[in-house]
């Protein structure tokens, strides 16, 4: 049954970020807890302010009651362990408190403003990029398992494999370099010219500074796409019912699409998807240097103003999209090839 | 297996293996690397570059920002190339009262069309009152006294005399005598550079415009020992600041990226191959052990495998970085701890068909203990198969560190590609158009990865015959 596939999985998928959201809050409960601290300390500084005119011992009498009264909502007279477990059920339920630093483009220092924010235009970015990735690596794939050997497959290959230790964010540089400051053809990063315009330009706009990262991330990462597809089709190509379809003279661009693409379809769909995840957890850097205010960019800034509660949210924002990547990968290649479903249910 | 089947086994490999064109250029580009490694010394320009990479005064007679020498042939004006004068003459003169007279002359021939920036005059000097004197002798016969120093109670402290810093009044009286009383009352001193009247030809109006004197310069510095016993006048060289400079150009720091890509070599290849030796390894054995056991064993480590491999690399390794800043070491173990996945499904599968070979039986039915049937009997026959994997994991080790240090969060202990692409970043090279600091890093990282692709690819269509083109 694919319903109970579908729901075992998924269950499973959030165990597992539960469990890894609680590795994290073991690994950074020092690091949160000092920031938390010093939060609590400015906040208490900041009320002791508003009382004007009060006597100096009052004042302090004030401090470290509010402190410990703060101290006693942030759990940090309970024991260690509990502080990890109850951090790991505030990030779970998506609680990640206030900024140090940065604010949301609204003006707002909560943290979850400012991650979702970020989280549809790194989706807008990477996931338009991936369509094009896909597409014309299924169509350069195809053609080079079709003569393998041959001059086309021969040159794609070698081009694949120039590339293949080239750091997307450093072709990003150069073509920065290239065609921003150079020929000027593009905006030199961001997602709109500040101010934004309006109506119909807005989106204009948008595109406009989208085409360069776009195109980076195309011509860098389809390559590595098609050799995939070009080994997985090659596979599915050698067997009898290929010849058998090919021997009934149907044409060749249907064995090639009809039969040999849709028996391939799962694993294609496995690894193109794994890449795509690959390259969104790469997307940090890339973003950063495009200044793509996604979830990327968020990790430089947060990095340059020690932010750290924006970093953990991020962190934990990031792990959990991963995770529903790779949930949502094994749905789809259940459902493509009903096999694993039996897998499934043992 | 044993070393000599080993050798059969290497002796088979490389018959198939020398057949693959791009693996041979990968193995090439990888031994090349290993030789500048390992012939560092010899290779850089700049000796102290590791220790010295994060030090101003090391760097301080470069010019900012200097593109590659080579870039002259594609100018119609050539501009001067940073040259360092370290061969000098030495004289030295005996006065009354036990006094001696030091002088080190040096000669330099002039062929640019531009002006150098700096005319710079260093020693090492020790003693109670030492001072130095250093003068330009143009082709043209006349003698610019620049400057004079006297330093007191030195220890083998480094003296330096400078045509811009210290030299601009002796070169504006010289101009003083040439130039017109017009051209004079026009010019401000700010504006004009000591070594464009020092390298100019002498003229009226020669403040206006810069008409190189061609020739040879002979440039003395001179010195009085008043103690010939205890003072003293070492290691004297004279640098030419040309506004070209080494093969590579120079930063905005004045660094010469050549031997910053030099001494950042051996730690990509440190980083990449340790990382992808260690991790692979790990790797095959984990999938071994998981295979060989089975039952409860296999799910207990298949689902820690699984946590692992669920996890995204770069945005945990970086925020890693970012809390606890993490020497070199430091992080290839942490990528280790995250690279270890790659090989383990593979492996746990071939593992669980050698596990039922009749072989293993027979080793179990003689009483081999478990740990020598994994170590002897199953780890080394998979060992090679992992060896494609291993080349093909060198680059994203390496990418990884260079991501981690483009953020700033690198070793500051030691040079690396990503930290220089992380100050061409900070110092904005893109937007100046700096690319002699952009383009070889990243392109060095591009070949490293790509020699490591060649290989790997190779490898992997020998060892897995099934990927072979039909």
């Amino acid at each position: 049954m694919y319903k109970w596939f579908a729901v075992k999985r998924i269950f499973k998928g959030i165990v597992m970020y539960a469990l890894l959201i609680f590795i994290f809050s073991i690994l950074f409960n020092s690091v949160n807890e000092t920031t938390q601290k010093a939060q609590i300390e400015e906040q208490v500084r900041m009320e002791s302010q508003r009382l004007k005119g009060t006597k100096a011992a009052d004042i302090q009498r004030f401090q470290r009651e509010r402190r410990e009264s703060l101290y006693k909502l942030y759990r940090f007279d309970r024991p260690l362990w509990e502080r990890i477990v109850l951090r790991t059920v505030n990030i779970l339920t998506f609680n990640f408190g206030k900024s140090t630093i940065m604010k949301s483009q609204t003006g707002e220092r909560d943290v979850l403003t400012i991650i979702g924010e970020a989280i549809p235009r790194t989706l807008l970015l990477f996931l338009v990029a991936a369509v094009f990735e896909i597409g014309i690596g299924i169509v350069v794939g195809l053609k080079k398992a079709q003569h393998p050997g041959g001059h086309m497959d021969r040159t794609t290959s070698m081009i694949t494999m120039i590339l293949y230790g080239m750091p997307t964010w450093w072709v990003a540089m150069l073509f920065i370099m290239l065609f921003v400051y150079q020929l000027k053809w593009f905006p030199s990063g961001g997602l709109h010219t500040v101010p934004p315009p309006t109506g119909a330009a807005y989106g204009w706009d948008m595109v406009y500074h989208m085409i360069l990262p776009l195109f980076t991330l195309i011509i860098i990462g389809f390559w590595g796409v098609s050799y995939m597809i070009r080994n997985l089709v090659l596979g599915t190509m050698q067997e009898d019912f290929i010849m058998a379809a090919r021997a009934r003279g149907i044409p060749e661009n249907r064995v090639l699409f009809g039969h040999t693409l849709r028996t391939a379809a799962p694993p294609i769909v496995t690894m193109a998807l794994l890449s795509l995840l690959g390259a969104i957890s790469g997307a940090i850097i890339f973003e950063g240097i495009f200044s793509w205010p996604g979830l990327g960019n968020l990790y430089w800034v947060a990095v340059q103003q020690n932010d750290i509660p924006v970093l953990m949210a991020d962190l934990s924002i990031s792990t959990g999209l991963y995770q529903a990547g790779l949930v949502i990968l094994d749905l789809i290649y259940g459902f493509l090839d009903p096999r694993v479903k039996v897998g499934g249910k043992a | 297996m044993s070393f000599r089947d080993f050798g059969y086994w290497l002796k088979d490999f490389w018959a198939d293996f020398r057949k693959e064109k791009s693996g041979l250029v990968g193995i090439a580009i990888i031994a090349i690397a290993i030789l500048v490694v390992i012939f560092e010394p010899l290779c850089l320009p700049w000796e102290e570059t590791n220790s010295k990479w994060r030090s101003i005064s090391y760097w301080q007679d470069n010019s900012p920002s200097a593109p590659p020498v080579w870039t002259n042939w594609f100018r119609s004006k050539k501009a001067a190339e940073t040259a360092r004068l370290t061969k000098g003459k030495r004289e030295m003169v005996e006065l009354d009262g036990g006094v001696k007279m030091v002088s080190e002359t040096f000669t330099y021939d002039f062929q640019a069309d531009e002006a150098p920036l700096d005319l710079i005059f260093h020693c090492t000097g020790t003693g109670e009152n030492v001072n130095v004197s250093f003068e330009v002798t143009r082709p043209d016969g006349q003698t610019i006294e620049l400057a004079q120093r006297l330093e007191q109670g030195l220890q083998a402290a480094d003296v330096r005399l400078s045509a811009e810093n210290d030299g601009r009044d002796a070169a504006f009286t010289f101009l003083k005598g040439v130039e017109t009383e017009a051209n004079m009352s026009t010019l401000s001193n700010e504006s004009l550079r000591a070594t464009h009247i020092i390298f100019n030809t002498a003229r009226s109006g020669m403040s206006r415009d810069f008409k190189p004197l061609k020739g040879k310069y002979i440039f003395t510095a001179k010195s009085m020992l008043l103690d010939p016993e205890t003072d003293k006048i070492d290691k004297p060289f004279v640098v030419v600041t040309g506004s070209v400079s080494g093969i590579l150009g120079t930063d905005n720091m004045k660094r010469d990226i050549f031997s910053g890509l030099v001494a950042g070599l051996k730690w990509a290849l440190l980083i990449g191959l340790l990382t992808s030796i260690v991790s692979v390894l790990v790797g095959v054995v984990y999938g071994v052990v998981s295979a060989y056991y089975g039952g409860k064993v296999d799910s207990v480590m298949q689902f820690i495998f699984q946590i692992f491999n669920s996890m995204p690399v770069l945005p945990i390794l970086i925020v890693l970085s970012a809390i606890f800043k993490p020497t070199i070491v430091t992080l290839i173990l942490v990528m280790v701890i995250f690279f270890w996945t790659g090989p383990v499904m593979t492996v746990r599968s071939m593992a669980m068909q050698i596990r039922e070979e009749t072989y293993i039986e027979a080793a179990r039915a003689l009483g081999a203990s478990n740990s020598r049937i994994i170590w002897k009997h199953m780890v080394p026959i998979l060992i090679p198969y992992s060896f494609a994997d291993m080349a093909l994991s060198v680059p994203s080790a390496i990418v990884y560190e260079s991501s981690v240090s483009l953020l700033g969060l690198g070793d500051a202990s030691i040079v690396s590609w990503g930290q220089i692409l992380h100050e061409a970043m900070e110092g904005s090279a893109i937007l100046n158009g700096i690319w002699w600091w952009i383009i070889p890093p990243g392109l060095l990282i591009a070949i490293l990865g790509m020699a490591f692709a060649f290989l790997g690819f190779a490898m992997d269509k020998i060892l897995n015959p099934k990927l072979r083109t039909r």
